[in-house]
């Protein structure tokens, strides 16, 4: 074999790496007013910088799922919006019409505030006008809660159907993509981003129907009250405009880089707290320290890069939102002077001028928000993505024989682990797969249950290549099994019916999982739990002993009643007095089927009836236990120190 | 001043900071008291961002009484560029305070997690005896926040107050009776959404409660994915999944509900204020007692006077969150390391003696231990080592409880907690019951120990960053000797399946490696860690027979001279020990090489050889 250490002198590191963060971003507090502002310059730029790298990198993982387009989000928002354009249709209206009956109330005062200004009224007709605003201040209120409603209907409707789409997604997944990612980044996308998603469609969708009808109808009473006093306004929305997409060009990388630097401090804390025997067996505290206060020294950076976005866009938001007052101010005396406007209407402009300044800033908000509720939906959309292998056809197995020829795969383009196996199955036969991890044997587990397609070569089961049939045609030929024994948080029910839960109707369930449960000997004790088959499992619901985890796992594959199983290391983490316990059922459940046994353990190899010595993606000794002893080869030398 | 992320010098020998623990507030105000003045200054600049907001309606109804109503340009210009010049002071104003916001928010909230890193590197094995993963990263990830948001709000609010006295004085100098009106309505208007406030938490909590739930069924389906796609039972758990996602709307809307509730309540007396306001006002007016500019100045007040009311109600409502984090945070920071520190001297390779099991490590040797029971080996690992023994660390708050039923919970657990401690304190205070050379551990120093006698066990961890640093963690060793630990734990496959070689990323836990890989990579840092005295507990319980054989047969050599006791029951790692001792019953009950004891002791094959005698 090979040196696998052939490079070790080429990648190996002699100095120990530089800090995570150059020096060029320290500040230094010494230098003259001229040379700092410059120094924070060149930092905000290079900070910039690390920010669009971290967006671009988080945008495109090396590993891991791939992320959507951002056209495909903002299609995916499109339709969940035009499949309910009565209620979306609702929301403006009833905004329009409370953002409507605000608007009055303003106006009303003001022409109060001039009839009492002339000094000709009387004290009813001004009570009069009094009690026609409670009324308009009445009808707004009971408007606004219809509103508001409204817009709490329609968030958490798309929500809903937004994320029972994505579980949706997920649970079509094609089967050798799932075996081979690792569920971490799975499990982040549907925890962290859909709850990212949610608060975009459910707060920032209805606020900006919200804060986009309030702040057109306000511009619109503005130009009702007075053309000349609205002038201001439409200065200060060039700005803000101006302003805010400059800021939202960078908010959205600024703020993803320091959610990543939070998740990393958070990791780095995890692996510590958790790891705290081993930080102490081997003196590691100091280096998890540093590692933590590096991790800090990062987010640190990302912090005050957001900071100084924020300070810049803030400072032309708080002038923009105050300009119009003064100008309405300076245009009214002038116009007041010139007869063109009355007091009441200045009055009016000012107050409608300072309400714009909420909804807008609402709505910068919303913008904010939509962006990185956006990011998250382009992860989730990726998920969707991935290319299926599988393409079922017509054909149907005819008997149960399973044999691979010419079976080559690879992980990575150009380093086959596979190289051209050639395996015949006989039914009923037990198989067993040893050899030295890394040597193929999983893989060759993988192809053979058909999770995978070979790169060359195909598997075929009763004459029929694995990978052409649906997958719930394949889980009743051949099941992999694997030590994981996860129990769903459902019913005993749910947790057996699995494989045939289309295929068995309503009164035939029950049946098949008690016979299922007393194949593997866990009826009885099923029986006894207070609600049955009724009787809720899984995290936070009624627990179970590893053993009757295990028996579960088994009633599956004996409700699924596959013909031929691949076992990978099926019993190594299972303590040895419970993996004796469970041998009977076991023995059930192999009973009459083919297995292939991928073996850590020796005494597995012994018990089969034939035994594979997997080295290096080849099949390099292949019998029974005597046969192979008598060859003398690599199985018989293991044999031997094992039996010394 | 002070700016972040802080330095923070805690839990080390030669500490300086030493937190105040005796209370929840008591740990509160210290956190303020590290930065005094920012708290200082921030004040200042809170003060200057909200004159805009005080000034301004004083300011609009002089303009419009002097200026406009007089048809004054000249006086109307004044005014406007007195405003003008608050409306800039208040834009750098905001800016000040708000640079100086972050600055405090994250002094406090990096000091936290510097303080729990360092207190968890300082309690070691210990802290999982005290408190569960889960809180402790709380305090980092969560309540750092929260007295990052305490800070803010206690700085806030004293600007606040500083404004609302400012804006009383405006009033109450213009007309008594509308100051009055604004004095009692503008808390009216704070404390209006009240009434609604308990149903509408109710809903949240309902909501969230569902909505956990139905967070962890997607998690539950993620976990089980493998399972879904490979067995079956999409349609059982999607659907599953579906209805717990519809009941989780209905609850949302009735949330959404009391918020429109809520929200239509403010602007019900918001308007009703106004209207009141400028009806008393006209009949002012009428009387000659009030100018127009007056009456609008009235209106800004009482917009703007809802704001410090608001924040000393965000004041108080943060404060009392700040005091449950800072239970949490003491929980943890309060903790003291319950072993003793001896002065003794540990001479060079001593021999080592476990009273409990009557075990004699000799100096130098090669020793195997098996065990029928893997929790008496796990103890002894412990007791070589001087660690207390496992144990779960204390929970039982119950989220769900209220008042009175929650702090009895609570105390029961403090109760619970400290008796823990106590024993704990107790046991590491005692006789160990292991001696190095003769001396007990508790007469020797700590650190020592922990240098000289190092404990690889099956929960140990691999942190993540690159090869290099997973297998030569203090970056001490050369490229040769961590060669030589890499082949002696046959992980060469694990160096070549890497892209980038020793620089090749090892993702958290080692997770992207096989438990193989892993625990092979576990055992190359301790091999070359070469501590005098190594304690491997079931090595390769996860690796395949071919790699096991070939790490029975180079350990033996990597440690020729140091001494090593391996915990296992496997037969190809016992083939190659030195010597293996027989535990029963916690006991040593025989002593001899592998050969001798499996020819010699019935006791020793049924352990050793199990699964293979039934064919014999």
């Amino acid at each position: 074999m090979a040196d696998q250490l052939a490079t070790s002198s080429e990648t190996w590191r002699d100095t120990p790496p530089a800090p995570r963060v150059s020096s060029d971003l320290m500040i230094d507090r010494t230098l003259p007013p001229r040379a700092r502002l410059q120094a924070w310059r060149l930092r905000h730029r290079l900070r910039q910088e690390r920010a669009e790298t971290y967006y671009a990198e988080s945008r495109h993982p090396e590993r891991g799922l791939p992320v959507a387009g951002n056209a495909s989000a903002a299609r995916f928002l499109g339709r969940l919006l035009t499949t309910r354009r009565a209620r979306v249709a609702g929301v403006i209206a009833f905004n329009a019409a409370a953002a409507i009956a605000g608007l009055l109330v303003p106006r009303m005062l003001g022409d109060l505030v001039d009839l009492v200004s002339a000094g000709e009224s009387a004290a009813a007709v001004v009570d009069s006008i009094i009690l026609a605003v409670v009324g308009v201040v009445l009808v707004q209120s009971v408007l606004t809660f219809a509103a508001r409603r409204a817009s709490a209907v329609l968030g958490y409707d798309l929500l809903a159907s937004a994320r029972e789409e994505v579980v949706g997604t997920v649970l079509r997944l094609p089967l050798g993509k799932v075996e081979a990612a690792s569920s971490g980044d799975l499990l982040t996308r549907i925890t962290s981003d859909v709850s990212k998603m949610s608060e975009s469609i459910r707060w920032a969708l209805p606020q900006f129907l919200i804060s986009i009808v309030t702040v057109l109808a306000t511009i619109g009473a503005l130009l009702l009250n007075s053309w000349f006093l609205a002038l201001p306004v439409f200065v200060t929305l060039t700005v803000l405009f101006l302003a805010t997409r400059h800021y939202l060009a960078h908010a959205m990388q600024g703020y993803i880089t320091e959610g990543g630097t939070y998740s990393r401090i958070n990791s780095t804390m995890t692996e510590t707290v958790d790891g705290a025997r081993t930080v102490e067996a081997l003196g590691l505290a100091g280096r998890r320290i540093d590692a933590v206060d590096e991790d800090i020294e990062e987010s640190n950076q990302a912090e005050r890069y957001t900071m100084s976005l924020r300070n810049l866009f803030f400072i032309w938001l708080d002038i923009s939102f105050q300009f119009p007052l003064i100008a309405v101010v300076i245009l009214g005396t002038w116009g007041y002077s010139q007869g063109w406007v009355t007091i009441g209407q200045i009055t009016a402009a000012a107050i409608y001028a300072q309400g714009l300044i909420e909804p807008m800033d609402r709505l910068i908000q919303v913008f904010d928000r939509l962006q990185v509720g956006m990011a998250g939906t382009t992860r989730l959309l990726g998920i969707a993505e991935m290319p299926d292998d599988r393409t079922p056809g017509e054909q149907r197995p005819e008997g149960t024989d399973l044999a691979g020829r010419d079976l080559r795969f690879a992980y990575r383009e150009g380093t086959d682990v596979l190289h051209g196996v050639d395996l015949e199955l006989q039914p009923g036969e037990r198989l067993a797969v040893v050899g030295p991890s890394g040597s193929g044997k999983s893989t060759l587990g993988r192809l053979l249950a058909g999770i995978n397609r070979p790169r060359t070569g195909e598997v075929d089961v009763g004459g029929v290549d694995v990978m052409g049939l649906p997958l719930d045609v394949l889980r009743t030929e051949v099941a992999l099994v694997t030590q994981e024994h996860h129990v769903f948080v459902g019913t005993v029910r749910d947790n057996i019916v699995l494989a045939r839960d289309v295929q068995l109707r309503p009164e035939e369930v029950d049946p098949a999982v008690i016979a299922a449960l007393e194949a593997v000997d866990a009826w009885e004790w099923v029986e006894k739990l207070p609600q049955g088959l009724d009787t809720m499992l899984g995290h936070g619901r009624h627990r179970l002993t590893p053993a009757q985890a295990q028996q579960i796992a088994l009633a599956r594959l004996v409700v699924a009643d596959p013909h031929t199983l691949v076992l990978d290391e099926a019993t190594s983490l299972i303590d040895p007095r419970t993996a004796r316990h469970l041998e009977g059922s076991m023995a059930t459940l192999l009973d009459g089927r083919a297995v292939v046994a991928i073996a850590h353990r020796l005494h597995t190899a012994h018990d089969a009836d034939r035994i594979a010595v997997v080295i290096d993606g080849r099949i390099a000794e292949f019998g029974s236990h005597p046969e192979l002893l008598e060859l003398d080869g690599e199985y018989a030398r293991l044999w031997r120190t094992w039996r010394s | 001043m002070h700016d972040f992320p802080p330095r923070v010098d805690a839990y080390a020998p030669t500490a300086t900071a030493r937190p105040d623990t005796r209370s929840p507030s008591a740990f509160l105000w210290w956190t303020l008291r590290q930065q005094p003045d920012v708290i200082a200054v921030n004040v200042l600049f809170g003060l200057l961002w909200m004159l805009p907001g005080t000034l301004s309606p004083f300011l609009l109804g002089k303009v419009i009484d002097i200026g406009i109503l007089r048809g004054d340009l000249r006086a109307t210009l004044g005014w406007a560029g007195l405003l003008t010049v608050v409306v800039l002071i208040g834009a750098v104003g905001g800016i000040a305070q708000h640079t100086m916001a972050v600055r405090g928010w994250l002094i406090a909230l990096y000091g936290t997690q510097k303080l729990v890193v360092r207190k968890a590197g300082q309690l070691g094995h210990v802290l999982s005896r005290r408190l569960p993963t889960g809180e402790v990263l709380s305090i980092s990830s969560s309540d750092s926040d929260i007295f990052g948001a305490a800070f803010e709000i206690f700085c806030r609010g004293i600007s606040a107050l500083f404004a609302f006295f400012l804006v009383c004085g405006l009033m109450f100098g213009t007309s008594p009776e509308l100051g009055w009106v604004v004095l009692i309505a503008a808390p009216l208007l704070v404390g209006a959404t009240s009434p609604v406030l308990r149903p509408l938490n109710a809903a949240q909590t309902a909501e969230r409660t569902q909505n956990g739930e139905l967070t962890s069924m997607a998690t539950d389906i993620v976990s089980g994915l493998r399972i879904l796609r490979g067995i079956g039972g999409e349609a059982t758990f999607g659907s599953n999944y579906d209805q717990q996602s519809q009941r989780v709307r209905r609850l949302g809307v009735v949330t959404g509900t009391w918020q429109a509730l809520a929200e239509t309540l403010g602007v019900l007396l918001a308007g009703l204020l106004l209207v009141t306001l400028v009806w008393l006002g006209s009949h002012q007016m009428m009387a000659g007692e009030l100018t127009v500019g007056q009456l609008i100045s009235f209106v800004g007040y009482a917009v703007f006077m809802v704001w410090p009311l608001q924040t000393f109600f965000e004041f108080a409502q943060k404060w009392v969150r700040a005091l449950v984090s800072a239970r949490k945070a003491i929980a943890l920071l309060d903790t003291e390391l319950p072993l003793a520190e001896g002065d003794g001297v540990l001479a060079p390779a001593p021999r080592l003696r476990d009273l409990a099991s009557g075990l004699v490590v000799e100096p130098g040797r090669y020793l195997a231990v098996v065990s029928a029971d893997p929790e008496d080996s796990a103890a002894l690992a412990d007791r070589l080592g001087r660690y207390l023994p496992g144990a779960a660390p204390v929970t039982g708050e119950d989220e769900d409880l209220k008042g009175r039923a929650a702090r009895r919970a609570r105390a029961e657990r403090d109760a619970r907690r400290a008796a823990a401690a106590a024993a704990d304190a107790e046991a590491g205070h005692a006789t160990w019951g292991v001696e190095a050379d003769g001396v007990d551990y508790s007469r020797l120093p700590l650190a020592e120990l922990r240098n000289r006698i190092v404990v690889s066990d099956t929960g140990s961890q691999l942190f993540a960053g690159t090869l290099q640093t997973a297998v030569d963690p203090h970056g001490s060793h050369t490229r040769a000797q961590a060669e030589a630990a890499l082949r002696t734990a046959a992980a060469e496959d694990v160096y070549a399946g890497l892209p980038g070689g020793w620089q090749g990323r090892i993702d958290e836990l080692g997770r992207g490696l096989s438990g193989g890989q892993r625990q092979r990579v576990v055992l190359a840092r301790a091999l070359l860690l070469d501590p005098e005295i190594l304690v491997l507990v079931e090595p390769t319980s996860a690796v395949d027979a071919h790699t096991e054989a070939r790490i029975a047969e180079r350990l033996p050599e990597h440690r020729r001279g140091r001494t090593t006791v391996v915990i296992t029951a496997s037969p190809l790692m016992l083939h190659y020990a030195d010597e293996v001792a027989l535990l029963e019953e916690g006991r040593v009950v025989a002593r001899g090489s592998h050969a001798e004891l499996l020819a010699t002791d019935p006791r020793y094959r049924q352990v050793v050889a199990r699964g293979m005698e039934e064919d014999e």
